[in-house]
């Protein structure tokens, strides 16, 4: 290996030893919370609704809490670890050494991707022994949940850097990605919301990251499969892109 | 003349707050050198380290180590030093090896000398016995053994050493003044500041007083006396700082001690 073959493991392997560590928090919980969410609305509300668009409700509401527990891993995993680093000091050890932006940045993003990667594994495994969940269309789940937990891992660096206390995080977490992810459609169609919530689901950026997720499952969804890749492979990029700034212009890391 | 480990020319740092902490500040420190630089609190010290360390970004002047532009080439600049912090800044998830063990990887050291050079650091600052301890739960005087033993993990040419010895025992200061002592006679250059001016003294080859973000003086320990028209260095320092009142000769000895 390369000196910086070896430096880029290394950043890598310290940010997912760092979750490893606390594996019951952040790998157990998650976990546990996914499948408190399949008990209750596939056992309890499942019983009831039956079918939505013909799908069982069930396999339905899956796709979505999949991504759901990809994306908040990734995305918490990302801003705690920047920030906790930033109140102990210890980024420093990684800032001053000859690790590049970009370095750091994919360092730090592979980090939160790994956790939600797999806690969506494990629920996914799960999900296929528990109630049988299908893969219709693996050539669009795979892209669509690479760049879900990308996009939400480069989200948990940016709050990660921006934050300066610990509420900064939590408050991006419980006021904005939670209420953007359950209004998104995990639980429902779009088509059974009365105007103007319908309308206003389809100006929601996860609404559209659930469908392509649901569609690669089950083979449903409300909206372009296409339009709705290429708009979140752009939106992906474009925040990679906007973070690799940051880190080369050392925003709230270096002084 | 020797090549130099490092080269600042009139550096500036103006921080976001409009705060000037350093002026045109200019220091060679040839390679091999002891360097010492004092000054008061917010003198400009860690601000000068953090610059030249990547810790922050000056706003004006150059910095090269040993010929690198620490700006524009500065993964060869960061390569050559190491940096043992005022402040404990370890990672609590980490054990004592890990925090080793990886500050080497990401200088690129290979594994097999990683684990050569972690165990014979841990010796050398008697962390064996702790290398499996979180560093959350090491005392004071650990947790700056551990600093220090990090700092050198990937043999920088350049050992910066920013108030190594605050704070920490006798026993530890005078480990630490053996050892770099040692390897500076074998070759590492190394800048030191320190508020204790005995150990300034008794190290350094050369020293800098700086204040208000500018040296003020530079040279030998004898020079800056010379310099401030003073007995020894620590005379010379309050003359920098202005409190030459309190200067040790003013200080009339207990009558007991006189007898």
């Amino acid at each position: 290996m390369s000196a910086a073959q070896i430096r880029f493991a290394t950043l890598w392997r310290r940010e997912v030893n760092r979750f490893m560590k606390i594996k019951k928090q952040t790998i157990g919980a998650p976990l546990l919370e996914t499948f408190l969410y399949i008990t209750v609305f596939g056992a309890a509300l499942g019983s009831r609704i039956k079918h939505l668009h013909g799908i069982d409700y069930v396999l339905f509401v899956i796709p979505g809490l999949i991504m759901m527990a990809f994306s908040t891993n990734a995305f918490s995993n990302n801003s705690s670890s920047i920030l906790q680093q930033k109140f102990q000091g210890a980024i420093q050890d990684q800032l001053s050494s000859p690790a590049s932006p970009a370095e750091l940045l994919l360092a730090f993003s592979l980090g939160g991707f790994m956790r939600g990667l797999m806690v969506a594994v494990l629920t996914f495994l799960v999900s296929v022994i528990l109630v049988g969940l299908p893969v219709e269309h693996v050539l669009v789940l795979v892209p669509s949940l690479f760049l879900v937990g990308f996009f939400f891992s480069q989200l948990g660096v940016l709050i990660g850097v921006r934050a300066e206390q610990f509420d900064d995080v939590a408050f991006a977490q419980t006021f904005v990605l939670q209420p953007l992810i359950f209004l998104g459609g995990v639980f429902y169609s779009a088509a059974l919301l009365p105007q103007p919530f319908e309308t206003l689901t389809r100006f929601n950026p996860l609404f559209y990251m659930i469908n392509l997720v649901r569609y690669g499952f089950v083979g449903f969804s409300e909206v372009s499969i296409a339009l709705s890749l290429l708009a979140l492979t752009a939106a992906t990029t474009a925040l990679f892109l906007f973070n690799l700034r940051l880190f080369s212009r050392g925003y709230r890391l270096r002084a | 003349m020797a090549e130099l480990a490092l080269d600042i020319q009139n550096l500036e740092k103006r921080y976001p707050t409009g705060v000037e902490a350093l002026r045109g500040v200019s220091i060679e420190i040839e390679e091999g050198a002891f360097y010492g630089l004092l000054g008061p609190n917010g003198a400009g010290k860690s601000t000068l380290i953090h610059c030249t360390t990547g810790l922050a970004q000056p706003t004006g002047g150059s910095i090269e180590i040993f010929g690198h532009d620490a700006i524009d080439n500065y993964a060869e600049a960061r390569q050559a030093v190491g940096l043992a912090p005022q402040e404990p800044n370890i990672d609590w998830f980490l054990t004592v090896e890990e925090t080793l063990d990886y500050h080497a990887g990401y200088f690129g050291m290979p594994r097999r000398d990683r684990r050569e050079r972690t165990r014979e650091l841990l010796e050398t600052f008697s962390l064996t016995e702790k290398r499996d301890e979180r560093t959350r739960t090491l005392s004071g005087g650990m947790k700056r053994r551990l600093i220090l033993a990090r700092a050198m993990m990937h043999r920088p040419r350049l050992l910066i050493l920013d108030e190594p010895t605050a704070g920490v025992d006798v026993e530890l200061r005078l480990e630490l003044w053996h050892y770099v002592q040692k390897i500076n006679q074998e070759g590492t250059t190394i800048l030191l500041t320190t508020h204790y001016l005995e150990e300034a003294e008794q190290l350094c080859d050369r020293i800098a007083f700086i204040a208000e973000g500018q040296i003020v003086a530079e040279g030998t320990s004898p020079e800056l006396a010379e310099r401030f028209e003073v007995p020894n260095l620590e005379d010379a320092y309050l003359a920098l700082v202005g409190r030459k009142e309190l200067s040790r000769s003013h200080i009339e000895l207990a009558p007991e001690v006189e007898a």
